[in-house]
C-alpha cells in the first residue's frame, strides 16, 4: 500500500492536485467574499466547453479552456457593469450556453465518453510531466497577480463603493480579478474536472470564512483545507479504491459541512455539545 | 477664491427621471456643508455627482478647482469618501487596520506594500476617532458606531482636501456621534472641505457652516441662522416642520423620522 503512494503518477497527481489547491484556496476567498461562487461555476463551463472546442479541433485542450473562460469572464463581468441586465440571467444564459457549445464540441470527436469524462471530473491521476508544467505557470500566474494586487483586491471586495470613490479604478481590478477566477478554472479543470472546479474554488475558503476575522487568516485557513482535502482525498480513493477527483470533492465539501457546525460565526445547536464547544473555544481568536 | 464646490444649473436623471433639477450653489472656502432632505431627495445622487460617478445631462461641476465631468479621478484621489455604513457587510474578515490602511491605497504603488508613513497615517486617524487602541481588532467585534468611525478614519487616512460623509450619524450611539461631528468639525477648521449628508438636522444645526436643503431642487442654501425657517423646512420635507428654540439652541420637529 505504501508503495503505490508514492508511485510516480501519484507523485505527479499530488503535485499537480496541490497546485490546484493552493490557487483556489487563495482565490477562493475572493470569491467567496464577493459573492462570485455561481459565476465561478459558469466560468467553469465555459473552460470546459473550451477545452471539448480545442480538442475536437485538434489544439491543446486547456488553451482551448483558457481561451473560452476568459472570453467568458470578460463578457459576464462587462455585462454585470455596463448592461444593465440582471446577473442571475446572465450567468444563467451563458451557463446553458457554455454547456451546449460543450456538447455540441462533443459531437464532433469520436472519443465521446473518455474526453466527455475527462474534463467533466477531471483526470488527476493521468497528469502528464507537460501539464504540471502548464499548471504551474497558470498557477504562477494567479498567485502573481493576487500579490502584486493585493490591498487593491481587499479594498473592492470590502467596499467597492468607497474605493471607487476615493479614486481606485476599480472596472479595472474586478475585471483582473473575474480572470482569475477563469485562470483558476482553467488550472482546476484537468485536475478535478468543470463539475468539481467550483467545489474547490469555493468549499475550503467557505469553510475558512467559518474561523476567520481578518483576511490573511481566511486564505491561510482555506490553503490547509485545500490541501487537507487533497491528501485525505487521494489517500482515501487509493484505500477504497474510488476515484481521486470526486473523492477529493466530497472531503472538500465534508470540511465545509463540519466547518459550519463548529463555526466560530454561528451560534447553532451544536455549540451546545460540550466536546464541539471545546473546540470552538480552542479554535477561537 | 477658487471654490471648493461650484454647481451650475446641474440635472441629473435616472432613466429619464429627474433625480436633481438645476442644482446650483457654491461653497468658497473649506467649510462644513450639510446636505439634507428626505428620503429619495437626491442627497446620495448629488455626492455621487460631486464625484463624478453619475453624469449630469446638464450642468457644470467644479470640485477643488477641478472640472469633474473632465477629470473625475483626479478630483476622487483629493476626496475621502465614507459610505452609508448598511453598504458594508460587517462580517468581512477584515481587521480595523486593513479598513483603515484602505485608504493609503491609492496613495501605495501597485504592487508595494504599505510604507511606515502610511501606517502612521492610518494609526494617526484612528487616534483623531478615538479608536486607536482597536488597531488590531476586529472590524466585525466593533459596534455599529465604532465601525462608523472606523469608516471615518478610512477616509482620513487619505489626507483628503474634501470629505464626502453619506449618513454618517445614522445608527450611531450618542458617543460616536458627538466624536465624528467632532472630528468633521476639526477637519474643517483646518481647511479640508466637509460634505455631510444626513436626514436628521438636530445635531448638526450648532456644527454647519453652510445646509443645502434639498429635495430634487435647491429648496435652501446658505448659512443655518439665515435659512432654517419653519417654511423653508417645510417645503423642503413635504410636511409641517417646526422650529423649537431653547436658549440659544434651535431643534427642528417633524422634518423626518429621524428629526
Amino acid at each position: 500500500m505504501l508503495e503505490i503512494m508514492f508511485a510516480p503518477f501519484i507523485v505527479k497527481a499530488v503535485i499537480a492536485a496541490l497546485l490546484a489547491a493552493i490557487v483556489s484556496a487563495v482565490i477562493g476567498s475572493f470569491t467567496v467574499l464577493r459573492g462570485l461562487s455561481t459565476m465561478g461555476a459558469s466560468i467553469a463551463h465555459a473552460s470546459l466547453a473550451g477545452a471539448l472546442l480545442a480538442f475536437a479541433m485538434k489544439y491543446e485542450p486547456l488553451l482551448g479552456a483558457l481561451a473560452l473562460s476568459m472570453l467568458f469572464a470578460l463578457i459576464t463581468a462587462y455585462s454585470s457593469e455596463h448592461g444593465g441586465v440582471r446577473m442571475d440571467i446572465v450567468l444563467g444564459v451563458s451557463f446553458g450556453f457554455s454547456s451546449a457549445l460543450a456538447a455540441l464540441s462533443l459531437s464532433l470527436t469520436r472519443e465521446y465518453t473518455t474526453t466527455a469524462y475527462t474534463y467533466l471530473i477531471g483526470e488527476v491521476l493521468g497528469v502528464t510531466d507537460s501539464d504540471i508544467i502548464l499548471l504551474s505557470s497558470y498557477s504562477l500566474a494567479v498567485i502573481i497577480g493576487v500579490v502584486l494586487f493585493y490591498k487593491e483586491f481587499k479594498f473592492i471586495t470590502f467596499d467597492m463603493e468607497a474605493a471607487q470613490a476615493m479614486g481606485l479604478n476599480t472596472s479595472f481590478y474586478n475585471y483582473l480579478m473575474i480572470m482569475l477566477i477563469a485562470l483558476t478554472c482553467v488550472v482546476e479543470l484537468k485536475i478535478v474536472g468543470s463539475i468539481l472546479a467550483v467545489v474547490f474554488i469555493v468549499a475550503p475558503a467557505a469553510s475558512a470564512y467559518e474561523f476567520s476575522h481578518d483576511m490573511e487568516r481566511m486564505i491561510g485557513l482555506s490553503m490547509l483545507f485545500a490541501v487537507a482535502s487533497v491528501l485525505l482525498g487521494m489517500l482515501l480513493s487509493i484505500v477504497f479504491n474510488l476515484p481521486s477527483s470526486p473523492t477529493m470533492g466530497l472531503v472538500a465539501s465534508a470540511i465545509y459541512m463540519v466547518s459550519i457546525v463548529l463555526s466560530t460565526k454561528r451560534r447553532i445547536c451544536a455549540c451546545r455539545i460540550p466536546v464541539i464547544r471545546t473546540i470552538r473555544e480552542k479554535t477561537m481568536r | 477664491m477658487r471654490p471648493v464646490i461650484l454647481l451650475e444649473n446641474v440635472t441629473v436623471a435616472y432613466n429619464g427621471e429627474p433625480a436633481l433639477m438645476k442644482i446650483s450653489f457654491k461653497v468658497e472656502e473649506p467649510s462644513f456643508l450639510v446636505v439634507a432632505g428626505p428620503n429619495g431627495a437626491g442627497k446620495t445622487t448629488l455626492l455621487k455627482t460631486l464625484l463624478g460617478l453619475l453624469k449630469p445631462i446638464e450642468g457644470k461641476i467644479v470640485v477643488l478647482g477641478i472640472n469633474v465631468l473632465k477629470n473625475p479621478l483626479r478630483v476622487r484621489k483629493l476626496v475621502g469618501y465614507v459610505p452609508q455604513r448598511e453598504r458594508i457587510d460587517p462580517s468581512m474578515p477584515m481587521l480595523v487596520k486593513d479598513v483603515v490602511l484602505m485608504g493609503r491605497t491609492t496613495k501605495t504603488g501597485l504592487g508595494r506594500l504599505f510604507t511606515k508613513e502610511d501606517i502612521e497615517a492610518a494609526k494617526k486617524a484612528l487616534e483623531l476617532v478615538g479608536l486607536e487602541e482597536h488597531w488590531d481588532e476586529a472590524f466585525s467585534h466593533l459596534s455599529g458606531g465604532q465601525q462608523q468611525r472606523v469608516l471615518i478614519a478610512r477616509a482620513l487616512a487619505s489626507n483628503p482636501k474634501l470629505l464626502l460623509l453619506d449618513e454618517p450619524l445614522s445608527g450611531v450611539d450618542a458617543l460616536s456621534q458627538n466624536v465624528i461631528l467632532g472630528v468633521l468639525r476639526e477637519m474643517a477648521d483646518r481647511g479640508t472641505g466637509v460634505v455631510m449628508v444626513t436626514h436628521d438636522l438636530n445635531p448638526i444645526l450648532e456644527l454647519a457652516d453652510y445646509i443645502l436643503l434639498l429635495n430634487k431642487r435647491v429648496v435652501g442654501f446658505g448659512r443655518p441662522n439665515k435659512i432654517l425657517s419653519r417654511e423653508v423646512l417645510s417645503e423642503a420635507y413635504n410636511r409641517s416642520v417646526d422650529i423649537v428654540r431653547v436658549g440659544e439652541t434651535c431643534f427642528v420637529l417633524g422634518g423626518d423620522s429621524h428629526a
